[in-house]
């Protein structure tokens, strides 16, 4: 059983959601809720300790959150090394503004989207996902991110799929159903799964909860790894982002300024009080 | 059941009240002035549970194809809202081409608006067990389970029979209803 110090672990994870950027519900960036960040940070370090880790979009912050609880001693295991690769340059550079200023040498981000071929990197060993949980397309959104992470580990290593689990709703068991028969198509296996396990400020569904769903490779599974490709199937992309929406956006870009983490001048005005005529 | 709550009707529910600073009374005649003079009203909202681009209109559409209208049907509900009562001056459908916002018609205090006509008074009830979400991450799940606490909007399918269950019953007043006219929803920019 691992202890971990509650209090520092929390505010540790309080810095990390400081740094985040606000989530665009447009392209399904969803943001889960802080306390089950703390808690999946320290599965996701445990899991993938002294591993190479890749992370196919990363809106929550775990990765950034992960580096760090290992930085601040909260935990004394975690990955050796995490990859950010996330089409939204706002994440990309909050990533690598963090890691810069809290001295992380382990973490860094790039720009990507999953759409492209995967960039010809180091192998990884394993990889982490919380995609658009493909509602409206039977886990096709899902499944494009899988194919990213298991290119990341050159179809050999393991795989956490953060994806919605729920008992009433039909549509997350159809996508968990598919989403466990495309991996087994590319020869992983789910190894584990954590049921309903993380709350999400999702003002639509409230309820609804995600899991993290483990795969792992086969023996020599090395053999099936072909060249990463663009996607361009139509039936994929079809209702990526919901209902009747096909992606439109390669990247996100940020816009530069010179005081990050600070109140944007738009946001407020200041009325001063009046000034003491002196004699 | 209704004309508009039958088996298979498409309904968006909202609950309405005061608006950007604004009367439910003030609000309806406002808006009928708009539709007389534009053939369309303006109908603005907030929020993620009726989303635009990814929810609205796919719902809408869904139903058009199957030549069902969508209503929207409304309750009226005591509520201090506290949106600024600023107007916008731009509209799009999809987020990328912005039109102006014809001069007779105001949106205040809202990110979103529906796109609707024949806004009118009524008075009858929404069986919420008797409907389901029809889009959106929450597709499936029991109207009755789903319009609670913070959620008071939904894009909903009426089905045939209420689910049977030990549950209470819940339903809604409905006070005021509308038309949703294509393109159903849109994004509202450049407040005044």
């Amino acid at each position: 059983m691992i202890e971990v110090d509650m209090r520092t672990a929390v505010n540790a994870v309080s810095d990390v959601v400081e740094n985040r950027p606000r989530p665009l519900r447009e392209f399904d960036q969803i943001h889960m809720k802080t306390g089950d960040m703390v808690m999946q940070s320290e599965a996701i370090a445990s899991w993938a300790a002294d591993k190479r880790l890749a992370f196919i979009g990363d809106g929550d912050a775990i990765s950034v959150a992960v580096a760090y609880l290992r930085k601040r001693d909260v935990l004394n295991f975690g990955p050796s090394r995490i990859t950010v690769f996330d089409f939204d340059e706002r994440t990309v550079q909050a990533v690598r503004r963090f890691a810069d200023k809290e001295r992380l040498e382990y973490l860094d981000a790039e720009l990507y989207n999953v759409l492209d071929p995967f960039p010809d990197r180091a192998k990884f060993d394993c990889f982490y996902t919380n995609p658009p949980w493909g509602a409206s397309n039977e886990g096709a959104s899902v499944n494009a991110f899988v194919q990213r992470g298991i290119e990341a580990v050159g179809y050999e290593g393991e795989g956490c799929i953060v994806i919605a689990d729920d008992d009433e709703l039909p549509w997350p068991k159809q996508v968990l159903a598919k989403v466990q028969a495309y991996a087994s198509e590319r020869g992983f296996y789910v190894s584990r799964m954590n049921r309903k396990l993380h709350a999400y400020h999702l003002d639509d569904a409230p309820d609804l909860k995600s899991c993290n769903l483990f795969m792992s490779s086969l023996p020599e599974n090395a053999n099936r790894r072909a060249p990463s490709v663009s996607l361009t199937d139509p039936a994929s992309l079809r209702n990526f982002y919901g209902g009747s929406k096909e992606p439109k956006v390669r990247y996100v870009h940020e816009l530069k300024k010179p005081d990050y983490g600070k109140a944007p001048e738009g946001e407020y005005r200041l009325e001063f009080l009046p000034e003491e005529s002196g004699e | 059941m209704s004309e508009i709550i039958h088996p298979g009707a498409g309904v968006l529910f909202m609950k309405v009240g005061t608006h950007a600073q604004e009367s439910l009374a003030d609000i309806i005649a406002r808006k009928t002035r708009e539709i007389e003079a534009t053939g369309i009203g303006m109908w603005g909202y907030g929020g993620n549970t009726c989303h635009p681009s990814s929810m609205v209109q796919p719902f809408a559409e869904d139903f058009a194809r199957r030549n069902e209208p969508i209503h929207l049907v409304m309750e009226e509900m005591d509520s201090k809202h506290f949106a600024e009562p600023l107007c916008a001056a731009e509209y799009s459908v999809d987020g990328r081409e912005w039109k102006e916002i014809p001069k007779e018609i105001e949106v205040r205090g809202s990110r979103f608006a529906l796109v609707i006509r024949k806004l009118r008074q009524a008075q009858f009830e929404l069986p919420l067990a008797r409907t389901r979400v029809a889009v959106g991450n929450s597709k499936g799940r029991l109207g009755s389970r789903y319009i609670a606490g913070r959620v008071d909007k939904a894009c909903l399918e009426v089905l045939e029979e209420p689910e049977r269950s030990n549950e209470e019953q819940k339903v809604r007043p409905i006070n005021l209803v509308a038309d949703l006219e294509k393109p159903y929803a849109v994004f509202l920019r450049n407040y005044r």
